[in-house]
């Protein structure tokens, strides 16, 4: 491989993409942080105010609670997903009839448009005419209603649930390659050696996956403070804004409120939190291997 | 016989599942075939007539051949580009050497921090660039497209890189490849698994991507399917019906797409190809 | 090495590429007239749904015709994008100087494009036809700033409650009239609630749809005399009249005058519980009224609010308020023959033809005309009249209107905060105060 790792090489396959890249992304990422430094409608020209906003968004007790949100919403998709996904995907890695079918009908949330999962799942929620209400109603378990969405304190649960029933296709479709990369005659072998399935799973599936599953844990982080149309369906991000993530709380100053200046710095922060668990996952997982 | 209560088990298992995650969107199917008061007054009762309203209204308003036609050219030009070049450069990032391995693990990363970020962020920035670029239409949509697949396509295909043994790039360099040779007859090949995995994702991405086809795309010739929706949504008026409708119209092919893709190729090569 | 060379050509890339994206915000020249293949100049217009055909059928029917009458000489194209995203292309084409030549403007960011600096004075074109000017009334007043007058109102907006005469008969309670009290509105909302319906039907999902009603509410408590001392900072919005009317938000809160679960729905499904009756009153405006007639018929009935007696402010206030302003792009006026098309077109949108078909569709033109009405099975659009008969002053704007968007925003939430025990009335005012301070 050396003598084919030439400089000029290198920079020739790595040029197309960093071009790309850095005037579609990088470039947007640094005009939105100078535009953090401003105080900017969207209109006419922005003006300079330097770290006002974030003087601001230090001290905004909106700022907090979306933040809360989201963590919230971090640590309980962060386990189901990375746990369900993978084990469903382990059921339907095996030879079992219809489940072709299964998968794509467990990959369909994800596809079904942002509006429509807004005005299903308000139908399964919503205290009043919801569905789990309603079923809890009809078997005479009154006492465990409760206000999944639209209260002040459950939103982020519920709403975590939706992403999670929104995501599992596309983590299962992952990890179902993933599977199909383990060499067949390894765990053939396994077998012989009278391995159990627990056994196989720990000691043989779990290490060869080791990079599937940091794949899928760095998506759902990353997804996580992505979290937008699914809390505009379906609470709006209220009531009071209450059960608003950092992301629909940024968006709403930045085009609701036309503060776009302000709208920036709550993305920032947000961007920079993301990035920093993504860091943190990936150091803490690297030094464990090691 | 307990592999076959084992089976037994897992199709249990399966169905279940299944069935959870399926439901709304079964109920999705069934809205589609009520009428929009129906909807917004008893939206869990079953239709009273299954009838064809909605759907015969969505036609109507929607130009769903040229929607698709967009959709599809837009899809496709994104796609070769973006798997051209994250190919390329992951193939560097995860196969080639580097004196410094701290430069490779800054590019590394990079690469990956743009899955951090929240689109609706680079909206006004990326329509300016593009204005600047000269590009309009359903043009401008591709290399915004392209550049918002560049993290999880090089997170996808390093990781996989990575995990091929090293050996083969050496058996082929003794055999006399170059370094083309290499890529694109020796690795490429090894790697359909997870470009068919990208292959799905980023086109139903792009099937269902709103916030900027909304504000790159002008004129109604260049709309694609993600606009449709808010041809039913007025400032005082939502008709429920259509976009029910209409979505699922958008919807089925793309889960055949899914399943049409899964089966064959991800699955079509499965261990062996990495094994030979 | 390799590292810093790298480096180097990377930073001189994106630097190159940083300061070209500057230099592309300073486009934008005057404009060349474009013509379709009759000849005809087309103008655009910027409109805020996706589909106007279906979602804005007044303005498509006078586009439309105005159309017709000048085959060959001008045609009206629309630009059409949901409210949303409507309002986001308009501020990004203000910028490269691509507007189209007339658009809808979202009510709160009118005073951000006048003084942006992007939008033509129609002072001229007032001046000119003044029997345009006569129609509207003053109407355009809500749009004249300093330095000119940018922007016209779209149409003009009659709002308050509606009410459901055949669900009052049933519970027993009489119609409110023009001078019930909200004291006599509390008991009202008490016994429609025993009956065993919705008293109001209110969705706040999206808050922005759904406080029509509370404008007159804010009116009747001397908003109008108040604001510009609040947003100047001479005032505070927590003041005793403020208090005072967010304390009657509290009230409807506590007789449980709307849905358990209007924290969930939207102004769409809150419409849908009045259209079927299972709720007495629906606040919002006349946009509405054909869906009502068609849903509710000659039982309708249309009030503007209660009156309050723990207030000096005038309480003989109607709402007939200019809506969200049209405006036109700086760049018509460098083209004589574009500017002359939108003068055209703005005289056939402000004329009497315009407001009959504007009428026939219920909806309320920005101007008056002597003879141009409803018709006898237009119920809801005849009992507003009804009630703009008592000939009342309206303010210049509605309240809402009158506040920067990120005031706006927080009033809302304010309002809404209050009516679902989520604030307390002089908590929610103490956050619009610090919004106005963060404005500045």
């Amino acid at each position: 491989m050396h003598w084919l790792s030439k400089k000029r090489y290198k920079i020739g396959l790595l040029v197309p993409t960093l071009l790309v890249y850095s005037v579609y992304i990088v470039l947007p990422i640094v005009i939105a942080i100078y535009y953090s430094f401003t105080k900017y409608s969207g209109i006419g020209k922005p003006r300079f105010t330097g770290l006002k906003n974030y003087v601001r968004l230090f001290q905004d007790e909106l700022f907090w609670s979306s933040f809360k949100n989201t963590m919230v919403m971090f640590i309980l998709a962060f386990v189901l997903l990375l746990t369900l996904s993978f084990l469903i995907a382990l059921l339907l890695n095996h030879k079992l009839k219809a489940v072709d079918f299964s998968k794509a009908m467990i990959f369909s949330p994800a596809i079904i448009a942002p509006i429509i999962v807004g005005i299903i799942w308000v139908y399964i929620l919503d205290p009043n005419i919801g569905v789990i209400n309603n079923v809890l109603d009809a078997i005479g378990a009154d006492s465990l209603k409760q206000t999944w969405i639209g209260g002040e304190k459950l939103s982020p649960y519920s709403i975590a649930i939706i992403y999670f029933w929104q995501q599992l296709g596309y983590l299962v479709t992952i990890f179902i390659a993933g599977l199909k990369m383990i060499p067949g005659d390894v765990l053939e072998a396994v077998k012989i050696d009278g391995a159990n399935a627990w056994q196989e799973i720990r000691y043989v599936t779990i290490p060869m996956m080791r990079t599937t599953i940091s794949t899928v844990a760095v998506l759902i982080i990353t997804g996580v403070f992505k979290i937008f149309e699914i809390v505009q369906q379906t609470t709006g991000g209220g009531p009071n804004h209450l059960s608003e993530t950092l992301v629909t709380y940024s968006y709403a100053q930045t085009f609701s409120s036309s503060d776009y200046g302000y709208g920036m710095s709550l993305a920032t922060v947000t961007f920079v939190i993301s990035l920093i668990i993504t860091a943190i996952y990936t150091t803490a997982t690297r030094e464990r291997k090691e | 016989m307990i592999n076959k209560k084992k089976k037994t088990g897992m199709y249990v298992l399966m169905a279940l599942i299944t069935a959870l995650v399926v439901f709304p969107f079964i109920w999705m199917l069934i809205l589609s075939f009520k009428s929009n008061s129906e909807i917004l007054s008893n939206p869990l009762s079953l239709p009273k007539a299954i009838n064809f309203d909605n759907y015969k209204h969505a036609l109507e308003v929607l130009d769903f051949p040229q929607l698709y036609g967009n959709t599809i050219l837009v899809c496709v030009i994104s796609l070769f580009i973006e798997l051209v070049i994250t190919f390329l450069s992951s193939f560097v990032i995860s196969r080639m050497e580097f004196k410094n391995e701290k430069l490779r693990k800054l590019i590394y990363g990079f690469l990956i921090m743009g899955l951090s970020i929240s689109p609706f962020i680079l909206l006004f920035p990326v329509y300016k660039i593009n204005v600047f670029f000269g590009l309009r239409g359903k043009w401008a949509l591709i290399l915004p497209y392209v550049s918002t697949s560049i993290s999880f396509n090089t997170l996808l295909l390093v990781g996989y890189l990575k995990a091929l043994p090293s050996e083969i790039d050496e058996a082929a360099i003794i055999d006399g490849c170059n370094l083309w040779d290499l890529m694109t007859k020796i690795i490429l090949p090894m790697t359909k698994p997870v470009i068919a995995t990208i292959v799905i994702f980023n086109v139903l991405y792009m099937w269902n991507e709103f916030p900027f086809a909304s504000v790159m795309l002008r004129e109604a010739s260049d709309y694609t399917l993600a606009m449709g929706a808010s041809f039913f949504k007025g400032t005082y008026t939502v008709d429920y019906g259509g976009i029910v409708a209409s979505s699922v119209m958008i919807i089925i092919p793309e889960l055949i797409f899914y399943g049409f893709f899964q089966k064959n190729i991800v699955e079509g090569m499965t261990a062996g190809a990495v094994k030979g | 090495m390799k590292a810093k060379k790298l480096k180097r050509i990377f930073g001189s890339m994106l630097v190159s590429v940083l300061s070209l994206s500057l230099l592309a915000g300073c486009g934008g020249s005057g404009e060349e007239a474009k013509k379709d293949e009759s000849g005809a100049i087309i103008i655009k217009f910027g409109i805020h749904v996706a589909n106007p055909k279906d979602q804005e059928p007044v303005t498509y029917k006078i586009v439309e015709a105005f159309n017709k009458a000048n085959e060959g000489k001008y045609k009206v194209e629309f630009e059409a994008a949901d409210t949303e995203t409507h309002s986001k292309n308009m501020k990004l084409k203000a910028e490269d100087g691509t507007l189209p030549q007339i658009f809808w403007i979202e009510g709160s960011e009118a005073t951000e494009y006048g003084e942006a600096g992007v939008l033509m004075d129609l002072t001229e074109f007032l001046d000119e036809n003044a029997d345009v000017k006569k129609a509207l009334g003053g109407m355009e007043k809500a749009f004249k700033y300093d330095n000119g007058q940018y922007g016209l109102p779209y149409q003009c907006n009659v709002q308050g409650i509606f009410y459901n005469k055949e669900l009052f008969d049933k519970a027993g309670v009489k119609y409110p009239t023009d001078d019930t009290t909200y004291e006599e509105f509390i008991n009202m909302v008490k016994k429609l609630k025993e009956s065993g319906v919705t008293p109001l039907a209110i969705g706040s999902k999206n808050s922005a749809y759904a406080m029509w009603e509370f404008n007159e509410f804010l009116a009747r408590y001397g908003w109008e005399d108040n604001i510009e001392n609040i947003l100047s900072g001479k005032d505070n919005f927590n003041n005793k009249e403020l208090a005072a009317c967010f304390e009657k938000f509290q009230g409807m809160k506590d007789a449980k005058a709307f849905p358990e679960n209007m924290a969930t729905i939207e102004y769409f499904e809150a419409k849908q519980l009045f259209d079927e009756g299972s709720a007495a009153m629906f606040g919002t405006g006349q946009w509405d009224c054909a869906e009502f007639d068609e849903n509710i018929g000659d039982k309708i009935g249309f009030w503007w609010g209660p009156k309050f007696t723990d207030t000096k402010a005038e309480q003989n206030v109607a709402m007939k308020v200019p809506s969200a302003p049209i405006g036109v792009s700086a760049t018509v006026a460098d083209n004589e023959d574009l500017k002359k098309g939108v003068y055209e077109f703005l005289k056939f949108y402000y004329g009497e033809e315009a407001a009959k078909l504007s009428y026939e569709g219920s909806i309320f033109p920005a101007t008056s005309y002597e003879g141009v009405s409803a018709a006898e099975s237009q119920y809801a659009m005849n009992e507003m009249l009804k009630s703009l008969e008592s000939g009342w002053a309206s303010p210049a704007a509605a309240p809402d209107l009158t506040v920067p968007s990120a005031v706006q925003e927080v009033l809302y939430d304010g309002i809404f905060g209050v009516l679902q025990g989520t604030y307390e009335p002089s908590e929610a005012l103490d956050k619009m105060d610090a919004a106005v301070a963060n404005s500045q």
